[in-house]
């Protein structure tokens, strides 16, 4: 069996390419905050009613909030999380954690990354700057070993976190599966190294060529990309960077109560659900 | 009153007077304040730095000013994508000359609560969390933080979890800048219409106080720059921040 994916049927239909993901999967989610996240698979995953998901991301917000929200997260790993601009605190997460519904796995950011640095780089740890004097190695059990060569430093390392999946949101694939984002990366990148396989939703098709002409573009080759769905307005109610801002009275709207009427007019009212999205 | 401060105006002013000439200086997520900071210190000295941002930019030129202190507005017109992992290593290897980390809990010797209220395993309040405060406030050659609620609860004597340690440079509220000084924060100054008895009253930590005096009001183009990055004041009300919160009636 190939260690790559080589196929011409990786552009498949959103529900498909969530269908993909067993109740139980750990997830990597791309992006931060409201920016560039893949949050129609994010809620793809609440309508096929999924359960029991490790989400690991180092900056989570409406992504962890819906999905703690829906019941459908058993454990998070992630460095920061919140509504960000006026919103304030992820409200939904706040409870799950309050009440032991969800497990954390708290990191500084940077832990996080080191603990996928570690998958990509194949080695079983990572060790990471900083973390002198905070509680956060203690409440993990991560260790702090002596440099090997002598220098009488000592660092703490990491253990590798291998996510099922990478989920990210692109701006633009071609047919094969390579990925294209514009503006930062964020996490994007060491998460697709990461993870076991990785699963895109993107703005757009476009032709070879314009991956070809220039391929420094490229975040992910294709043939790390299992497959592909193309989803307008994918990053809804955040923002894609230039396509479109992230739609403020939207966010506003869901926070504005955890009635589920308000979840289910949520997910009703978004792109991929008004038939807008497909191309 | 011919010069005043807002409290608004008073934290972000003194955000941007920590910023230096030719620094690489780093505004990330959740930082509305220190972003503006960074956007005025720009605008306001005749000295130019080095700004990037947790959005990627290097000294953008944003076209309008941005709720989202993540937003990609912070990346226009910049000339390369500084991304997310660049500017963590940056910090680590030593080169990030100032960093502005958000808090909850701040004590004497500026370590951080960002984690929880309560018990970590039990909380009453499961806070956001620190970002990246672990890692770059003990590697950073100078971090700044800030808090809009000056009180007991805020500055603490004792942090309920230490997400992140290594002592702020520097810490700004509605009433006081504080700086550290041989490994704890001392009052620098205070905000001129509250009294020194009123910021040791409010303050949970004991610090030094020897070198504080009121602080020197806003500049004409710090005034200017501020005014220009707000200009009708929604950051300022949907801050709201105040002096004195409802509990904390003047002495």
């Amino acid at each position: 069996m190939s260690s790559g994916y080589k196929s011409d049927d990786k552009n498949i239909s959103l529900e498909a390419l969530v269908a993909n993901v067993p109740n139980g999967a750990s997830l990597a989610l791309g992006g931060s905050f409201l920016h560039r996240g893949p949050f129609s698979f994010v809620r793809e995953l609440i309508r096929q009613k999924k359960t029991n998901l490790e989400i690991i991301k180092q900056s989570p917000g409406y992504d962890i909030d819906i999905l703690c929200r829906a019941g459908a997260v058993k454990k998070v790993r992630a460095g920061i999380v919140a509504m960000e601009g006026n919103f304030g605190l992820a409200p939904s997460y706040r409870r799950a954690i309050e009440s032991k519904a969800v497990e954390l796995e708290e990191h500084a950011c940077a832990t996080l990354t080191a603990g996928l640095r570690a998958s990509a780089y194949g080695v079983p740890f990572q060790p990471c700057g900083g973390l002198q004097g905070s509680d956060i190695p203690g409440i993990n059990g991560w260790k702090s070993i002596e440099d090997p060569y002598n220098s009488g430093g000592s660092v703490w390392v990491i253990p590798a976190i291998t996510p099922d999946i990478a989920i990210i949101h692109a701006n633009e694939v071609d047919r094969h599966g390579n990925v294209r984002v514009y503006g930062t990366s964020h996490w994007d990148r060491i998460m697709s190294r990461s993870a076991k396989t990785v699963l895109v939703t993107a703005e757009k098709l476009v032709e070879d060529h314009i991956f070809t002409d220039q391929p420094e573009m490229t975040l992910i080759p294709y043939f790390m990309v299992q497959a592909y769905s193309i989803v307008q307005q994918g990053a809804w109610p955040g923002s894609c960077w230039p396509e479109y801002e992230i739609d403020y009275p939207a966010v506003e709207a869901y926070m504005q109560s955890t009635d589920p009427s308000v979840l289910d007019r949520h997910l009703t009212s978004a792109p991929e659900n008004l038939g807008v999205a497909h191309a | 009153m011919l010069n005043s401060w807002s409290p608004f105006s008073y934290i972000v002013t003194n955000l941007a007077r920590f910023i230096r000439p030719n620094e690489i200086t780093f505004s990330g997520v959740n930082s509305s304040m220190p972003m503006l900071a960074c956007l005025l210190a720009k605008r306001a000295y005749e000295w130019d730095y080095i700004y990037i941002n947790v959005a990627g930019g290097v000294d953008p030129e944003p076209t309008m000013i941005p709720l989202s202190s993540s937003d990609p507005m912070l990346a226009v017109k910049t000339a390369s994508i500084f991304d997310n992992e660049d500017f963590y290593d940056l910090c680590t290897r030593g080169r990030m000359d100032l960093t502005f980390l958000g808090a909850a809990q701040i004590d004497g010797e500026g370590s951080a609560n960002n984690s929880v209220i309560g018990d970590w395993h039990s909380p009453k309040v499961r806070l956001p969390g620190g970002g990246g405060g672990a890692v770059m406030l003990p590697t950073a050659k100078r971090a700044c933080t800030w808090r809009t609620e000056h009180s007991r609860r805020t500055l603490v004597d004792k942090l309920d979890f230490r997400t992140s340690w290594g002592g702020f440079h520097g810490v700004v509220t509605p009433i006081a800048v504080f700086q550290k000084r041989a490994d704890r924060l001392a009052l620098e100054s205070w905000h001129p219409e509250v009294t020194l008895e009123e910021v040791i009253e409010r303050t949970g930590f004991t610090f030094d106080a020897s070198h504080a005096k009121p602080t020197d009001y806003p500049t004409a183009s710090e005034k200017a720059a501020l005014q220009s990055l707000d200009p009708d004041g929604q950051f300022e009300r949907d801050a709201a921040v105040s002096i004195r919160m409802a509990a904390q009636a003047a002495p």
